[in-house]
């Protein structure tokens, strides 16, 4: 019960100093993107419009008007949901984020799968070396894999699956010709509601690319973050009392050493995937894959201010959300930190 | 300080097999990247539109005139490699250090004075974190506008939080050293303190730092030039030969490996060379953690 009301407590903190950073996030947004020498009005009129009409627009999209005041009424939309419409694609910008982030999210939470699973053996494999000769030749090689951002790995399976072996698909979410069931967005879950296994299969095969790119990317880090606790608990008397009482090398490393060397690695891992939600942008153009990065970089090529903006703040409330969620779960893993 | 006269050792952090591994591959960028014009068999912008897309010089097809290849406007790829080092070094040096100079202010400012400044800072730190920052540095561009002057801008703006949080907490525990309050009981001013007795013991994690700060200075340019958003497209650089490679893959896979591998070979020297720094320089690391 306690448990529950100290979570519930950083809960709250949380939201709350989220809503200021949030708040100076959109101010900083706007005002980036305000200073530009692009014209919205004109923007948004066909190339043969007069001075006049520009001048008529400029004044009824409130261009004309004080910054403060101009950040002033886009907040105040902001809080009705209303983010502005698109100036290239002649759409709503809430439809188009809504469009798309269900893609990004779901490829960013498989990919954090895949780097848990990669990071977790990798770091548990470094350290079963430890000592020997050849814990060097891995140390060097995680550094080599370091070396390596999800962007160059993207292109890297991309042509080595896609292109010389061409096992794997690597454009868009679904091959042509597959049906696309529409609830809630999330392709994979949504083929699973409504009982198309085809269509799950082709989507996952389109998955598994970008996501071991972003994973892979990730899980170098992890693992170092996870050897190095390990070592660190290893130091520990709890390990040799636990020893001493003869339990297996097994039980010592899942119940006592694991167990204490996860908590610095989960808390990497809630950073890391806020990065992870920003490198899915690049994964995304690489592959094709209709997410929120493809959107944003179409958005810059276009000058297209609202959805820059709208994305950009999706994203940040993605980074913050993730953090509170990472936040919470540290709490609830860690004993140490509930005792007030 | 240490003095360097005739006969004396190596200083430990040379002899580390990683830095000099670091040194030799930075080295080589250098050479590249300062005599490129000597070294780049051809011009890097010469459209040769009669030999777009040619295989290298190893496989069937390929032209003694463009070792490794064309692309898609019949430039020579190994010419563009060459120059595209120009642009991946000047932005590694200048943004790091421009990233350095501000992160390292704002973090003795911050971890010395402690207090309201130290939350001021800590909350500006806190609202750049809950940016990826590959979306914050495309918004700056959008911002900036494109032009090597910009991306350096815009890499400094981003990744100079990555300096202040790490160097921040070095200095709080710094300034509780005795040395530093018998500095302060002296009468050093502030500045004189931070200069003169704190910065001599952070200056190991920043430069360990800084030469990571390099290989992720180097990615962000490739970043940004893949998505057109970096150097105008009559400077060389290496994201925008990935992108061009990536819309002629099926024809010149090659094309896509050489800026690959150049971008990896870059990082990686800055990486092992801050890693090898890192081992040699930490004073609270162990001899055997060092080896």
């Amino acid at each position: 019960m306690r448990m529950f009301a100290t979570i519930a407590k950083l809960l709250v903190k949380r939201v709350l100093t989220a809503i200021p950073i949030l708040l100076l996030v959109s101010a900083l947004l706007f005002c980036i993107l305000r200073i530009l020498p692009v014209d919205p009005a004109a923007m948004s009129l066909p190339p043969n419009a007069t001075v006049q009409e520009v001048e008529a627009m400029r004044a009824e999209m409130g261009l004309n008007l004080p910054l403060y005041q101009q950040y002033g009424i886009w907040l105040n939309k902001l809080f009705h949901g209303d983010i502005g419409r698109s100036i290239h694609f002649r759409q709503d910008v809430t439809s188009l984020i809504g469009s798309t982030l269900p893609a990004t999210i779901e490829l960013a939470v498989i990919a954090m799968m895949v780097a848990t699973v990669f990071g977790l053996a990798g770091g548990l494999f470094l350290f079963y070396v430890r000592g020997t000769r050849a814990e060097a030749v891995m140390d060097f090689f995680s550094i080599l894999l370091l070396s390596l951002p999800e962007f160059l790995w993207s292109l890297f399976l991309l042509l080595i699956f896609g292109v010389f072996f061409e096992v794997l698909p690597f454009t868009g979410r679904l091959s042509p010709g597959f049906e696309r069931p529409l609830v809630t967005g999330f392709l994979l879950l949504d083929s699973l509601i409504t009982g198309n296994i085809p269509t799950f299969f082709n989507a996952l095969q389109h998955m598994i690319l970008p996501c071991l790119a972003l994973g892979i990317a990730l899980s170098p880090s992890l693992m170092r973050v996870l050897r190095s606790s390990l070592l660190d608990a290893y130091q520990d008397d709890y390990i040799q009392q636990a020893r001493l009482r003869g339990l297996s090398e097994k039980r010592i490393l899942i119940r006592h050493g694991l167990k204490n060397a996860i908590l610095p690695t989960l808390s990497l891992m809630g950073v890391q995937f806020g990065f992870l939600f920003g490198g899915t942008l690049l994964v995304e153009i690489i592959y094709s894959y209709p997410g929120m990065g493809n959107l944003m970089v179409d958005a810059i090529r276009n000058a297209d201010l609202p959805i820059i903006q709208g994305a950009g703040l999706t994203y940040c409330v993605a980074v913050l959300v993730i953090s509170i969620v990472v936040d919470s779960l540290y709490l609830i893993l860690n004993p140490k930190l509930r005792v007030r | 300080m240490l003095q360097y006269t005739k006969g004396r050792p190596l200083p430990l952090w040379l002899k580390s097999g990683r830095v000099q591994t670091g040194l030799v591959i930075i080295f080589i960028l250098a050479v590249c990247a300062i005599f490129a014009p000597y070294l780049a068999p051809n011009d890097p912008n010469e459209q040769n539109l009669l030999s777009i897309l040619t295989p290298p010089i190893w496989a069937e097809g390929g032209d003694a005139m463009f070792p490794l290849g064309t692309d898609s406007l019949g430039r020579c790829v190994l010419s563009r490699l060459i120059f595209g080092a120009r642009v991946a070094l000047t932005v590694a040096f200048t943004a790091s250090i421009g990233a350095m100079v501000i992160g390292a202010f704002f973090a003795h400012v911050a971890g010395y004075f402690g207090g309201w400044v130290d939350w001021v800072i800590g909350r500006i730190v806190e609202i750049w974190l809950s940016f990826p920052p590959v979306i914050l540095s495309l918004i700056l561009m959008v911002g900036l506008g494109t032009g090597l002057r910009n991306v350096v801008l815009a890499i400094i703006l981003v990744d100079w939080t990555r300096f202040c949080r790490v160097l921040r907490s070095e200095v709080i525990v710094l300034r509780r050293r005795d040395y530093v309050s018998a500095a302060q009981l002296i009468g050093f001013s502030h500045w004189r303190t931070i200069t003169r007795e704190i910065l001599p013991g952070t200056l190991p994690l920043l430069i360990t730092l800084m030469s990571l700060e390099m290989g992720v200075a180097i990615i962000v340019e490739a970043i940004l030039s893949f998505v057109g958003m970096s150097v105008g497209s009559e400077t060389a650089a290496w994201g925008q030969m990935i992108a061009d490679a990536r819309q002629n893959i099926y024809d010149a896979p090659f094309n896509l490996i050489a800026p690959i591998f150049a971008i990896f070979f870059a990082v990686f020297g800055f990486n092992i060379l801050g890693d090898g720094l890192r081992r040699t320089l930490d004073t609270r690391l162990t001899q055997t953690e060092r080896t």
